[in-house]
């Protein structure tokens, strides 16, 4: 786990956190690489299409508040989530002095857009099609009127 | 219950949590909103559901869960923090996450929610370079590989 070297001393290039707000952490430079990759492995812990990454070396990357939980899903890497509310927050290979955090919980997600694909042996055959499926706003769609969010209020 | 057949199985990546539905979803979606994209961590949530609660069951541990508002929970494993469903508290239905079936490519996604946030470069992620994992393998390479993932499937 990387210290929090540079919190206090360098300004973060980029932030972000889990859904409750327990769990925060910072990147102290621009991302290497910003992917998303179609394994098995990544869809089943994302529970999701895919995973997005921004992978960054630990020197520049902190927890700057909580600590997450770790699972370690093969012998060469080990995932990060909030403990409290499962938010996915980052992946890393055990063998490597680098971590990704996760795309989406990233403050300002639009900032890290992926450039590469990876684990495409898995790569669901519809996905490309999915995008150009009918789309709706949530305000049209969400049931019972006015909604109060417990998504931590300080972000987006 | 036990006496019905499952029409979709899935769980998290550990396999402590498992689930299953009874009847067939009435639903497949992606949401793009900014509360799922960072309670999923990731680029949007991608649900397969609808499905009456009286079709569904855990039938394998407790998933922990989190009220991410006034309207909505969401459900995750403790272990190992994949993200498993999605549920609004006034209808009596739940969604599973479409990355946490064991068969994923059943769970086709036909509509888009929460197009307010939809990352505007959604669609060139997708158009990105694309890598096998054998041709850029993990450190230690493919053979070194040991999943600790679980499932009925071996590589799901």
């Amino acid at each position: 786990m990387a210290e929090a070297r540079g919190a206090g001393e360098r300004a973060p290039v980029l932030t972000g956190g889990c859904q409750c707000g327990a769990v925060r952490y910072a990147l102290y430079a621009t991302p290497d690489k910003v992917d998303i990759c179609h394994c098995r492995m990544c869809q089943r812990a994302m529970g999701n299409l895919f995973m997005a990454e921004a992978d960054v070396a630990l020197d520049d990357f902190a927890w700057i508040g909580g600590e997450p939980a770790r699972f370690e899903s093969s012998a060469q890497a080990e995932r990060y989530f909030c403990g409290r509310c499962g938010t996915p927050l980052g992946f890393r290979y055990l063998e490597e002095a680098r971590l990704s955090v996760t795309v989406g919980s990233l403050d300002q997600p639009e900032r890290a857009e992926p450039t590469l694909q990876y684990g495409i042996e898995s790569r669901l055959p519809w996905i490309d099609r999915i995008l150009a499926t009918p789309g709706a706003t949530t305000r049209e769609t969400v049931p019972g009127g006015a909604v109060l969010s417990y998504q931590d209020p300080n972000r987006g | 219950m036990s006496a019905r057949t499952p029409v979709l199985e899935g769980g998290c990546q550990c396999g402590k949590v498992r689930y299953a539905f009874y009847a067939e979803p009435t639903s497949a979606d992606v949401c793009h909103c900014r509360m799922c994209q960072r309670a999923m961590g990731n680029l949007f949530m991608a649900t397969v559901g609808g499905v009456a609660l009286d079709d569904f069951a855990w039938t394998s541990g407790a998933p922990a869960r989190f009220q991410s508002s006034s309207v909505a929970e969401r459900f995750f494993c403790r272990d190992c923090g994949t993200p498993l469903a999605f549920r609004y508290l006034a209808w009596p239905t739940i969604s599973v996450t479409t990355g946490s079936l064991d068969q994923p490519e059943k769970g086709r996604p036909r509509k888009q929610y929460g197009a307010e946030s939809r990352l505007p470069w959604l669609d060139e992620a997708l158009q990105t370079p694309r890598v096998r994992t054998e041709d850029d393998p993990p450190p230690g390479g493919m053979a070194a590989i040991r999943s600790f993932q679980a499932g009925p499937k071996s590589d799901g």
